[in-house]
């Protein structure tokens, strides 16, 4: 009787591990960890935008879901819905990269200015009129 | 590749016009809501392409499904390799008009009608949604509501999670258009 009484309990901290493992790890899996992941890609804003701007379907397949660091020089600071977007461009193009930062960024984002450069690291979504980075954070502003 | 032409031609026709008339947001609010009585899913995207040319009314949106965030990092997986595929269909786009652009901009009521198609996962379905519409000089903003059946754009659920997601879901946006330079 005892060690009936022992195996279920056993059996039953094992349930119960394996569903808090199931819940935490696979339903609630975080979102990726922009800062700690290692950059698939290394570009510049200009060289980016031109693949797209070349070959879209290329450069989706290529960039779309993958963590993309870009240098560029900032052409454009908001907030938008408490989210900060930065457009990251070069001069005379109309195209842009748009990284839409990471909330974790909105401290760092107020000492940043127009004109400067800056290099961001985001998950790249895709391409509109402008290439889009998600989730951005800040690399090197100098 | 229509709607990039789509796009460029509404960027490039009224470069004859002297009055400010087009109006351009690149960080539109899109998001949808999904409530059944077992989960509650809402995903946002601060990332929307939306073009209005108040000279003729038309209306063009796009916007990336990858852009959309979601709380739960496993939703948005599902949601982009399962649901919506989005590597095959990456972009979700509007084409329509505002039907009563003329009452609008008469200031006699600020609830717009608009009227088109809808593109998600390829598939193509005419839409009409109503919103408040407020016109200024420097502010094009639409602010409206939409409920979308799944099901109209060949969005396959399984049967397993069908009890999660519902049928039709509530698409809201917020779109602030800027004078387009």
């Amino acid at each position: 009787m005892k060690k009936a009484l022992l195996i279920s309990l056993i059996v039953l901290l094992i349930a119960a591990f394996s569903a808090m493992y199931i819940y935490t790890r696979v339903y609630n899996k975080p979102h990726i960890d922009v800062y700690e992941a290692d950059a698939d890609y290394n570009v510049s804003a200009l060289e980016l935008i031109e693949e797209f701007e070349m070959d879209e379907q290329q450069a989706n397949r290529r960039y779309l879901d993958k963590i993309v660091q870009v240098n560029g020089i900032i052409r454009n600071i908001e907030t938008v819905n408490g989210l900060s977007v930065i457009t990251l461009g070069y001069d005379g193009a109309l195209a842009g990269v748009i990284c839409n930062m990471d909330p974790v960024e909105n401290k760092d984002v107020l000492g940043l200015k127009v004109g400067q450069p800056l290099e961001a690291k985001g998950v790249c979504t895709g391409y509109l009129l402008d290439v889009i980075i998600m989730r951005a954070v800040i690399i090197d502003q100098t | 590749m229509r709607n990039t032409y789509i796009i460029l031609l509404l960027l490039l026709l009224p470069l004859v016009n002297y009055a400010q008339e087009r109006f351009i947001t690149r960080n539109g609010f899109i998001s949808f809501y999904s409530h059944t009585p077992v989960e509650d899913i809402q995903a946002v995207n601060n990332q929307v392409l939306s073009i209005v040319d108040l000279s003729n009314g038309t209306v063009a949106v796009s916007l990336l499904m990858k852009s959309f965030q979601f709380e739960k990092a496993l939703m948005q997986e599902h949601f982009n390799e399962n649901y919506i595929e989005s590597d095959k269909y990456p972009k979700a786009s509007f084409q329509g008009t505002i039907v009563n652009l003329l009452d609008v901009l008469a200031g006699e009521n600020g609830v717009a009608l608009v009227k088109g198609d809808l593109t998600i996962h390829g598939i193509t379905k005419p839409i009409t949604m109503e919103g408040k519409l407020d016109i200024t000089d420097l502010l094009v903003k639409f602010e409206g509501k939409v409920m979308v059946t799944v099901a109209d754009f060949e969005i396959k659920i399984p049967s397993i999670v069908s009890r999660n997601i519902a049928r039709e879901v509530e698409v809201t946006c917020i779109l602030e258009h800027e004078p387009y330079k």
